[in-house]
């Protein structure tokens, strides 16, 4: 047995769980992929943070801004050694996934991509690892090539031995898709960007909630990462960078903290990771996401991914039951706990509208992947996705639903 | 209002059994819709007579409330003035497909009725197209 989690207690952590839809209709969330619940010891610390500690961080000198600077700078700390990192000064706060992969693709990129420069990204990326690179491919003249997906929902990986040939600078994609739930194997893909000394940016924003994530045995040379998708609150992510990518990039946003000193015709910057942080931070959600990284860390994330898989490949084989059920991606030893799927002659949005009449929370939609949803040839799927909290009977709740929606449209 | 169950029993039935289905010969204006987001699609087609739709027929596919709410749209709008289109908006959808079902599924549920704007603003503007084969795509 993997899971050691002991899911009657676990559930208990996080309030919205003991939600009813309705009256006797309790909740099944099954979104965690588009967002995840919030334990209450995350949502306790932001609350202390305002009650108790609120103030600016950093240069302040009362009590206040120190325990404020204290719990920003704690937060870092925690984070940092969750994703092993070699210094806290690799962690740069952001607002999410999507704004550390566009400080990369606006401070790195426009630094270093010439006309002509080949960018790699995959056929599996959410629109945010797809457009930024777009912006930049299409201000610079350069090429944007794209290693495409198998009918297996995996990367072609000979594709991108041919795509090597080209001599890219970066190599962009995910760790985890968000639809396919497809874990790439990024340490061999980064062995091979890093010959043809190219740069390897993952999109850490499905895997570094779910698996244990080591930076220091990835290859990656960044990683981007959003708090509210790991118990964390909105609104803060990181970007993780090897330090002296970082030490070399010009700074992203101007203004106060991200320098050190200004005349009124010059600016000299700060260190890192502050020369990336300009104005003011989310302070009270960095305190939320230390919290978070706590509660992680006290459940082990290897017991998280244990109890995952186990829930992962319990759906697939109950999802697979269901007669006109398809579901996308690898099999279960071979992804996440993420199953997009179709149901024959029904619309996933309808799928999705049946099911919250009965308390069961899934998305549909193409999940801010529209390539691949057209690699496909879908418009759109239906997606469940799991975390720490859900359980076998969630499953057979999901189920059970889709035997409803096959009978309203049989 | 009708009650929850009466306003599924008429989606479905309208889904089931779409009204005005089908291509018209020789429409006065085409114009095609989709919702990006859901992948939903529908072409309207108009036969206008003296500033009155006498006729309006819809093809598409897509989730039940997409293609109902066009079925029901379109046998609405049948005998209307173009005035009478334009002053159409969600509500009076809702007012028959229910508010609650409707619910987050708005841009579905008015996909045809922005196609049917859309047409009779090309007719009046004198760009209408004629054809299916012609129609744009058009996002909504």
């Amino acid at each position: 047995m993997t899971d050691s989690l002991d899911l009657s207690n676990l559930r208990a952590d996080f309030p919205v769980l003991a939600r009813e839809i309705k009256p006797g209709v309790p909740l099944v969330y099954l979104d965690s992929t588009a967002t995840s619940q919030k334990p209450a010891a995350v949502i306790e610390a932001m609350n202390n943070y305002y009650r108790l500690s609120n103030a600016n961080i950093h240069r302040g000198v009362h009590t206040l801004a120190e325990e404020a600077t204290a719990l920003y700078e704690g937060a870092r700390e925690r984070i940092a050694k969750f994703i092993n990192a070699k210094s806290a000064q690799e962690i740069v706060y952001t607002r999410n996934t999507t704004e550390s992969i566009n400080l990369v693709a606006y401070s790195w990129g426009r630094a270093n991509i010439k006309a002509g420069d080949v960018i790699v990204i995959t056929e599996m990326e959410h629109h945010s690892n797809i457009v930024p690179w777009q912006m930049l491919a299409a201000e610079k003249n350069a090429r944007l090539v794209v290693i495409p997906v198998t009918d297996d929902g995996e990367l072609n990986l000979s594709r991108f031995e041919s795509i090597l040939e080209m001599g890219p600078k970066i190599v962009c994609l995910t760790h985890m898709s968000n639809v396919l739930g497809t874990i790439n194997p990024v340490a061999q893909i980064a062995e091979k960007a890093h010959a043809v000394r190219a740069l390897v940016l993952v999109d850490g924003a499905q895997s570094v909630p779910h698996l244990p994530v080591d930076t220091q045995s990835l290859g990656a040379d960044f990683l981007a990462f959003s708090a509210h998708k790991m118990c964390g609150p909105t609104g803060i992510g990181v970007l993780w960078g090897r330090k002296e990518l970082l030490e070399a990039m010009p700074p992203f946003l101007g203004g106060g903290d991200m320098i050190r000193r200004v005349t009124l015709t010059e600016f000299r910057v700060n260190d890192l990771p502050h020369k990336f942080e300009a104005g003011t931070p989310a302070i009270a959600e960095a305190v939320g996401f230390g919290a978070a990284i706590d509660y992680l860390v006290s459940a082990g994330m290897g017991a998280v991914s244990g109890h995952e898989r186990e829930i992962i490949a319990y759906a697939l084989d109950r999802l697979e039951e269901v007669p006109g059920v398809k579901v996308y991606g690898p099999r279960a030893e071979r992804k996440g706990g993420v199953a997009a799927f179709t149901l024959d002659g029904v619309h996933p949005h309808d799928i999705a509208q049946i099911l919250d009449t009965r308390g069961i929370a899934v998305r549909a939609g193409h999940h801010c992947a529209m390539p691949l949803h057209e690699r496909f040839g879908l418009p759109a799927t239906a997606r469940a996705s799991f975390y720490l909290y859900n359980t076998q009977a969630e499953v057979d709740r999901l189920v059970d639903g889709l035997y409803e929606v096959k009978k309203l449209f049989a | 209002m009708p009650t929850r169950q009466e306003a599924i029993d008429l989606i479905l039935d309208h889904f089931d059994h779409p009204r005005n289905f089908g291509a018209m010969p020789n429409p006065d204006s085409v114009a095609s819709g989709r919702n990006p987001v859901c992948g939903d699609v529908v072409t309207v087609c108009l036969r206008i007579t003296g500033g009155r739709i006498e006729t309006a027929s819809f093809e598409g596919r897509g989730c039940t409330i997409s293609q109902s709410a066009a079925s029901i749209t379109v046998e609405q709008i049948i005998g209307k003035s173009l005035a009478d289109l334009m002053r159409m908006d969600g509500d009076s959808l809702a007012a028959e497909m229910g508010a609650d079902v409707m619910g987050s599924r708005h841009r579905c549920a008015t996909l045809a009725l922005n196609a049917l704007k859309f047409a009779a603003t090309q007719y009046r503007n004198g760009t209408a197209i004629r054809s299916q084969a012609d129609a744009p795509v058009m996002d909504f």
